[in-house]
């Protein structure tokens, strides 16, 4: 296992785009704080200059990428054959991608802190009172550990699909329409009126997780979901589409 | 080094691979050869524990299954097409499953990869691909190496080079199991050769062994050819011409040879023609497909 991950670290290691991806950050969340301007300074700093957007924009095409290369290049027979078991090979992929989403998500909160002292100085402090009673600087930490479950339930979702289809192309679509149109679709299910409290725990509700909680009151109209059971589901999808990506993953035939 | 007992696969309700057992020791170089579909690939496959199959694979004594693969440990294989990431140089490729920079550094200078290897893989020609493949299929010192169809797209040099380093690993103890359709290298190096055909043996014998499979043909000249061939066709004894000689089937040799003296006519030469070995394989197959007809 422990090679798999060092085999998997190296891979993305000489991939040029993964050095690029922290200054296409950088670039996007300035593009944020250019176009809200400073009337929305507080949910700036709350959501690191919209950084989950970015980050699951980017997860999205790293997930994906990470299997096709594979199937491309037909070394995912090579990697199979000398991994002791198949879980060895989706999990270690699974890992780098979560320790990738990390690293982007601290490297987020540097770029705000920095963005922050140039552009606001003092007029802001991180102690201001915001949302949930809180100062900024929980209110900005609590969002990105609550976008890492979002991320990772997008990333499992990203992995199940390309075990399902083998069109990267296809599999970046897909979950771009789950990511940004999902919550449209599924607030439109709620708004039937009909089976309500069946119908909130689609999975496609949980995507708004990250959104709701910066946005509590907005949001919560449309998921009828409370910020605990919104983290309840998030969390029981993640582990059914992870088992189901495996499971597809350990039957899919490599000939 | 490999054992594979009473091995079965099915891909849906096709039988792929049936009932195919057979052993490689230590050093051995044996050659899987069969027509295209015979079910070489997929038997190379299931050794590494790569599609379900029913029987027993064993390596090293350690069992392989389709989801434990522990006792490929020690096993380097190029299966199909050389895996290869297009965004890293040869070296890297290398790098990615080396355990020791010496051996790497020796495959690449065994394999004169020198002038391309700190290149990135995507700008490689078919030919450096193979020979990166085969490179990470040695890697390691593997105590087993399946190799299928190495030699494609390789040049003269290059096929030179993987048949050296093929013999230099089976030398110290590395067994091998190598397809390919250019039998006439196989045969360079193979010392045992599997003939499979619809997934099932056919033949398993040492290479030395094949010729004397196969009825050969005698190669006949005399003093008097059309003498000679008139004296067979009174006698009916089958014949076909080839150049100056007589062709002639083995059984009939004393008959020949009787017939032709009574009638005095003196034998110039008399050798049994030799027997190419994809002739061989060819005959056999052939032969095959006679006797289900």
């Amino acid at each position: 296992m422990i090679i798999n991950i060092k085999q998997e670290f190296y891979k993305q290691r000489h991939k040029r785009i993964i050095w690029f991806i922290p200054v296409i950050l950088l670039i996007l969340m300035i593009m944020a704080l250019c176009t809200l301007g400073y009337g929305e300074s507080k949910r700036l700093l709350m959501t690191c200059y919209d950084a989950p957007d970015w980050i699951m924009f980017i997860l999205v095409i790293i997930g994906s990428t990470m299997f096709s290369m594979e199937f491309q290049n037909n070394a995912i027979l090579t990697i199979l054959y000398k991994a002791s078991k198949k879980l060895d090979v989706y999990l270690s992929k699974y890992i780098v991608v979560i320790i990738y989403d990390c690293f982007l998500h601290v490297l987020a909160i540097i770029f705000t802190i920095g963005l922050k002292s140039i552009t606001m100085g003092t007029t802001i402090t991180w102690t201001t009172i915001y949302e949930y009673h809180q100062p900024i600087w929980l209110n900005m930490l609590n969002t990105m550990l609550i976008d890492l479950l979002t991320t990772m339930l997008i990333i499992s979702l990203v992995f199940l699909l390309s075990c399902l289809i083998t069109s990267n192309a296809i599999v970046i679509t897909t979950s771009f329409l789950v990511i940004f149109l999902g919550q449209a679709v599924s607030a439109n299910l709620l708004n039937l009126g009909k089976f309500v409290n069946v119908l909130k725990w689609n999975p496609l509700n949980m995507v708004s997780l990250t959104r709701q909680y910066y946005n509590f009151a907005m949001y919560y109209s449309t998921t009828h979901l409370e910020n605990v059971q919104i983290i309840l589901g998030t969390l029981g999808y993640l582990l059914i589409f992870f088992i189901l990506g495996y499971m597809i993953f350990r039957k899919r035939k490599f000939y | 080094m490999l054992i594979v007992d009473k091995l079965n696969v099915f891909i849906g309700h096709d039988k792929i691979v049936n009932q195919v057992s057979f052993n490689i020791k230590s050093g051995e170089v044996v050659g899987l050869i069969g027509p295209n579909g015979a079910g070489k690939t997929t038997i190379m496959k299931t050794i590494l524990g790569l599609t379900k199959f029913t029987g027993e694979v064993k390596v090293n004594n350690k069992k392989v299954t389709e989801t434990n693969h522990h006792a490929l440990a020690n096993v380097g294989a190029l299966i199909e097409h050389p895996a290869i990431y297009p965004f890293l140089t040869g070296r890297q490729n290398l790098e990615l499953y080396s355990q020791q920079s010496s051996d790497m550094d020796y495959l690449i200078a065994a394999l004169e990869m020198n002038n391309y290897i700190d290149t990135k893989a995507s700008g490689y020609s078919l030919g450096m691909k193979q020979k990166l493949g085969i490179a990470i299929a040695f890697l390691n010192t593997p105590q087993l190496i399946i190799l299928d169809e190495p030699m494609n797209g390789l040049d003269i040099e290059s096929t030179i080079k993987v048949r050296q380093l093929i013999d230099c690993y089976a030398k110290n103890g590395t067994a091998f199991l190598i397809s390919s359709h250019i039998l006439s290298e196989l045969q360079k190096v193979m010392t045992r050769a599997i003939l499979i055909n619809d997934g099932q043996i056919i033949m398993n014998q040492e290479v030395t062994k094949f010729n004397h499979l196969i009825q050969q043909d005698y190669k006949v000249m005399t003093e008097n050819n059309s003498l000679a061939e008139a004296v067979l066709e009174t006698k009916k004894i089958n014949f076909a011409r080839q150049d100056n000689y007589l062709l002639v089937k083995p059984q009939n040799l004393y008959q020949i040879q009787d017939e032709l003296l009574k009638q005095n006519i003196h034998l110039r030469e008399m050798s049994p023609v030799t027997a190419d070995f994809e002739q061989i394989v060819v005959n056999i197959l052939a032969n095959q497909r006679e006797q289900h007809d």
